[in-house]
């Protein structure tokens, strides 16, 4: 440092400085308090001006074809002002309401502190019976009143609660961290669209000014309302979803364990996602009692879990097109690279079984056929490395960035993984050979089973996986069209006519396993998957896509514990696809439904 | 013993510090009084004991130590900064709390001690000169870094507040009036700009005469002035691009009272309670303003609008002149002590409190945008109590090191 020899000035600036802004600011206080003390004197004594805050009416939510999924209907929320309630009514209060005198007096307490001329809300949904009651009491209870608030109502067939998700009262922790205007009681997104699309749907605050003297008692409206801003009603979503496929995709889904997800393979939009057991999304409209949630959670079919997203199991077969893509786009089988299938696979001392002997199979034939050795035999010639980095490529290991939070990454075992649960080096190749055939220590979801038969549908085009397609701003009109990535798989033009021809064969062909799928008048692609699991019967898959030179429906069906793939999850796709591409169910208006209705055998696997 | 506590002590800034502080307990009192008065006083009572205990401690750390320890303890609160936006609690939509139970913590308070420090030390190092470019830089990437951390939380009220304190301190330590001018005026043109073509124009004309008047080599001169200009011409035009509600933000940051039931209530109610107290005042605990809270958490950032309202001008005017008094005493110190390192921290400290003073009580007598600073020594909050009552005992320490090279 050169030079304080300045500090003689320097500490004048400074002292000048502190004196200008002194004297500034006892200017203004003189101007505030001296000149002008009797406007503000009388401001403050005559009247003032409060803000009481009003509650915007939710979006809606509509499918593909402008159908209404998601309705509001009114319901009625009692609310306290508290400057105005008499806390020894808080008793006969509670008993009405059939609420705790304490809960009351703990919003009213912090309602307060917020604001004391704002109703805060105290009981949502209540019944018409304590309304009519309560509207005849009114007078007997000072600062009691209610609100018309609305309510979530489902009014068709495809519930989805799962996809809709539900709204539930704002939580004190969560109305601390937000930055955004809520007030205690306000509804927030917990869960599924709801959550992910809040602050679309939500809409915005309005205010109605009111006027309160000097003692706190309310005056009356300020202005005459001139000034009082309506809330803006929260925005549509445009949803990519069927109500048609997913209602029926639920029902089919009836007293199973399973999910099913359809995608449309043009753009990655949902057409349906059904997840089973469910819940009556009705019962998280109003106020959920805590039994409710108890019993829900306490439900061993675990109703609350989102089976399309959440689950992370072993795909079986269904797998196999990634292994077929590494191998055959890393060169390390041919077109013409054949395997003697003998029906059992030793590696090791350790013996891997097959359900058939295929004899000499190739690549199309192994997809086909679910031939078990081919993969096998494959999975140790293109190593963990390559399958990894293809599953990837594929989109597993990886959250598919639906538009819903609540998703499972799955697992993708990779060798740091191998390291790190079972040490250095104390595994071995042997351990790789299962995962070939999609077995072992691998976890995918339905919705990533979805979009990996989406880029087969598609030849390599990948589109992020989601339920919005659009967002509809009310107030100022203009409907926003949401953008979501695409990316195409770097693999050649000819692995996919392998993949592709085995995928038509598994349907199409005797012999294949996944002729259940088939659809009268349209060609479907597909492959089956039955997947070894500890507790129980095998999980059942179906990936598949329809028409298969045009694909415009991509689905994923899993049926958890119910056996073969080709027996239990491919005749679901079956139907569903049908239903989407004909709106309805042709093969039972078949001159020869019998014929149409009576599927091949499904070969085992 | 008596002359040698006078000697030693620094009793006309401790005594101000102790006025001002009890001012602020009653103001917290009167502003708590319905919401549940107890719960907040009692915890600025805690607060306020912990401060004291804090100001004593950092008054008796041995000068040499606080000298050698400024640089790490400026990373160590870097450490902090970057680690609030990892594990920090989000309240408000910020991230800038460490949580603990019922109680958080604000890094980017503690920081501003920090920053001071670290600041000063690099400064007062013999071949340190702010008149070269290289050196100013460097002064200036100190205060940057957590500045650029804390925007990130995002808190803008505190970045400004770094922003603001720097100015000074570089002048103090002699830095050239057009180095100085040249980071102020393109800051000036974008508020300028923000405001209207005419504010730009005049701000711009003055640049020009100022960068001018100081005579230094002429082509650098035209490049800060053309970028300053540049930087003025392009807020306009962003600013034409955004959308309406975009715009309307900043009109209203600039000018609360265009939103009179929006942005601007706040400002309304403040100027309504202070204009209201008059001369003498309502009275303690009979401020209607205060007592039917009509600015909500009036006890944080617009605490000065209660001693406005119940002890009228004669209170506000002494809050003033305490304040006004202990940055007075912080200059003298600051020209008092023989030491150098010692002279830009006591300067650095009185630029932090006036830069906070000059916000706050700026904004709430509608004279300044809102921005959310606290009032030292009377908002309501712990951390920035526990900050400026480190400043206080690293000012007293400094005076008495006085005599020490």
């Amino acid at each position: 440092m050169n030079d304080i020899v300045d500090t003689y000035s320097r500490k004048h600036v400074f002292y000048i400085a502190v004196g200008v802004i002194l004297l500034l600011f006892i200017t203004r206080l003189v101007q505030l308090q001296v000149i002008y003390q009797d406007v503000y004197g009388k401001k403050s004594e005559e009247n003032s001006v409060r803000q009481i805050p009003r509650d915007p009416i939710r979006g809606y939510m509509f499918d593909h074809n402008g159908g209404l999924l998601v309705d509001n209907r009114p319901s009625y929320t009692v609310t306290i002002t508290p400057v105005e309630f008499d806390v020894g009514t808080i008793d006969d209060l509670a008993r009405i309401l059939h609420i705790d005198g304490e809960f009351i007096l703990d919003r009213v307490s912090k309602g307060k502190v917020h604001n004391r001329f704002a109703p805060a809300k105290i009981k949502r949904d209540i019944d018409f019976e304590t309304l009519s009651f309560l509207e005849e009491n009114l007078d007997r209870f000072p600062g009691v009143n209610y609100e018309i608030q609305s309510k979530r109502y489902y009014p068709t067939q495809a519930k989805a609660p799962h996809l809709f998700g539900y709204t539930k009262e704002i939580s004190e922790r969560q109305l601390q961290e937000t930055g955004e205007p809520y007030s205690q009681g306000d509804l927030i997104g917990a869960s599924g669209l709801e959550a992910a699309y809040e602050r679309n749907l939500r809409g915005e605050e309005g205010v109605e000014f009111i006027t309160v003297n000097a003692k706190g008692q309310v005056l009356g409206a300020y202005n005459n309302g001139k000034n009082d801003v309506p809330p803006q009603e929260g925005n549509d979503l445009f949803l990519t979803l069927d109500r048609d496929l997913q209602a029926f995709a639920e029902s089919l889904l009836t007293n199973k364990h399973g999910a099913v997800v359809a995608l449309d393979p043009s753009n990655g939009g949902v057409l349906a996602l059904a997840s089973k057991p469910d819940y009556d999304p009705m019962l998280f409209s109003g106020v959920t009692p805590s039994e409710v949630w108890t019993s829900l959670n306490a439900d061993s079919g675990k109703p609350l879990f989102n089976r399309a997203t959440l689950t992370r199991y072993p795909p079986g077969s269904a797998f196999k097109m990634v292994l077929a893509a590494a191998a055959l786009q890393e060169e390390i089988i041919s077109t013409s690279y054949r395997v003697q299938c003998t029906g059992t696979f030793q590696f090791g001392n350790k013996i891997h079984k097959d359900l058939h002997v295929h004899g000499s199979t190739n690549a199309v034939e192994a997809i086909q056929k679910s031939c078990n050795v081919f993969f096998y035999t494959v999975m140790l010639k293109t190593g963990l490395e390559r399958w990894v980095r293809f599953a990837r490529e594929f989109g597993f290991g990886s959250p598919t960035g639906i538009d819903i939070f609540e998703e499972n990454p799955g697992l993708l075992p990779s060798e740091e993984y191998y390291d790190r649960v079972y040490g250095k080096g104390r595994w071995t190749q042997g351990y790789l050979v299962s995962l070939g055939i999609g077995q072992g220590e691998i976890g995918v979801s339905p919705i990533q089973m979805a979009g990996y038969a989406m880029v087969l549908a598609n030849r390599g085009q990948y589109h992020q996986p989601h339920v919005a397609a659009s967002v509809k701003n009310k107030s100022s009109g203009p409907m926003t069209r949401l953008q979501f990535p695409a990316r195409t798989l770097n693999i050649k033009n000819e692995v996919w006519d392998i993949l592709r021809e085995g995928l038509y064969r598994c349907v199409n062909v005797p012999g294949g396993t996944g002729g259940g799928a088939r659809v009268p008048g349209v060609v479907v692609g597909g492959k089956t998957g039955t997947a070894e699991n500890p507790h129980g019967e095998d999980h059942a898959w179906f990936i598949g896509f329809a028409p298969f030179d045009n694909p415009r429906i991509a689905i994923c069906v899993m049926v958890e514990n119910a056996g073969f793939g080709g027996t239990f999850a491919a005749p679901i796709a079956g139907l569903c696809i049908e239903k989407y591409l004909y709106g309805a169910l042709v093969r039972y208006r078949a001159p020869r439904p019998v014929a149409a209705t009576q599927p091949e055998i499904p070969a085992q696997e | 013993m008596d002359t040698l506590l006078k000697e030693k002590l620094d009793i006309p800034t401790l005594s101000i510090v102790l006025l001002l502080v009890i001012i602020g307990l009653i103001s917290m009192y009167s502003a708590t009084y319905d919401a549940g008065a107890s719960y907040y006083f009692q915890r600025q009572l805690l607060w306020t004991g912990i401060g004291l205990l804090l100001m004593v401690s950092v008054m008796l750390v041995p000068f040499r130590t606080l000298q050698l320890f400024s640089f790490p303890v400026y990373v160590v609160s870097l450490a902090f900064l970057l680690g609030v936006l990892v594990l920090g609690k989000t309240v408000a939509g910020a991230k800038s709390w460490y949580g603990f139970g019922t109680m958080g913590l604000q890094p980017a308070e503690f920081a501003k001690p920090a920053t001071l420090l670290a600041l000063a030390a690099y400064l007062s190092q013999r071949h340190v000169n702010v008149r070269r470019l290289k050196d100013l830089s460097i002064a200036l990437s100190i205060v940057l870094l957590p500045v650029a951390l804390i925007v990130a939380q995002p808190d803008l009220g505190t970045a400004i507040i770094y922003l603001g304190m720097i100015i000074p301190i570089l002048y103090w330590a002699g830095a050239s009036t057009f180095f100085l001018l040249a980071i102020v005026a393109p800051a000036a043109a974008v508020i300028a700009a923000l405001f209207g073509t005419t504010a730009f124009v005049v701000v711009a004309i003055l640049t020009f005469i100022l960068f001018f008047a100081l005579r230094e080599n002429r082509f650098v001169s035209a490049i800060v002035f053309s970028i300053t200009v540049l930087i003025g011409i392009s807020v306009q035009f962003i600013y034409g691009k955004l959308q309406p509600y975009q715009q309307k933000r900043i009109v209203t940051f600039l000018n609360p009272e265009a939103d009179p039931l929006g942005a601007g209530y706040n400002v309304i109610q403040s100027k309504i309670a202070i204009g209201s107290g008059g001369i003498f005042g309502k009275g303690f605990l009979h401020g209607t303003q205060t007592q039917l809270n009509f600015i909500p958490a009036q006890w944080t950032d617009f605490i000065f609008c209660v001693p406005g309202e119940e002890f009228g001008f004669f209170g506000a005017l002494l809050i003033l002149l305490l304040l006004a008094g202990l940055l007075i005493r912080g200059v003298q110190v600051a020209s008092m002590v023989k030491n150098d390192y010692a002279s830009i921290v006591a300067i650095g400290i009185v630029s932090t409190f006036a830069v906070h003073i000059t916000v706050n009580i700026g904004m709430s007598m509608g004279l300044l945008p809102v921005i959310g600073v606290p009032l030292p020594f009377l908002s309501y909050g712990g951390s920035g109590l526990f900050t400026s009552m480190m400043m206080v005992g690293l000012l007293v320490n400094m005076y008495m090191n006085r005599k020490e090279y």
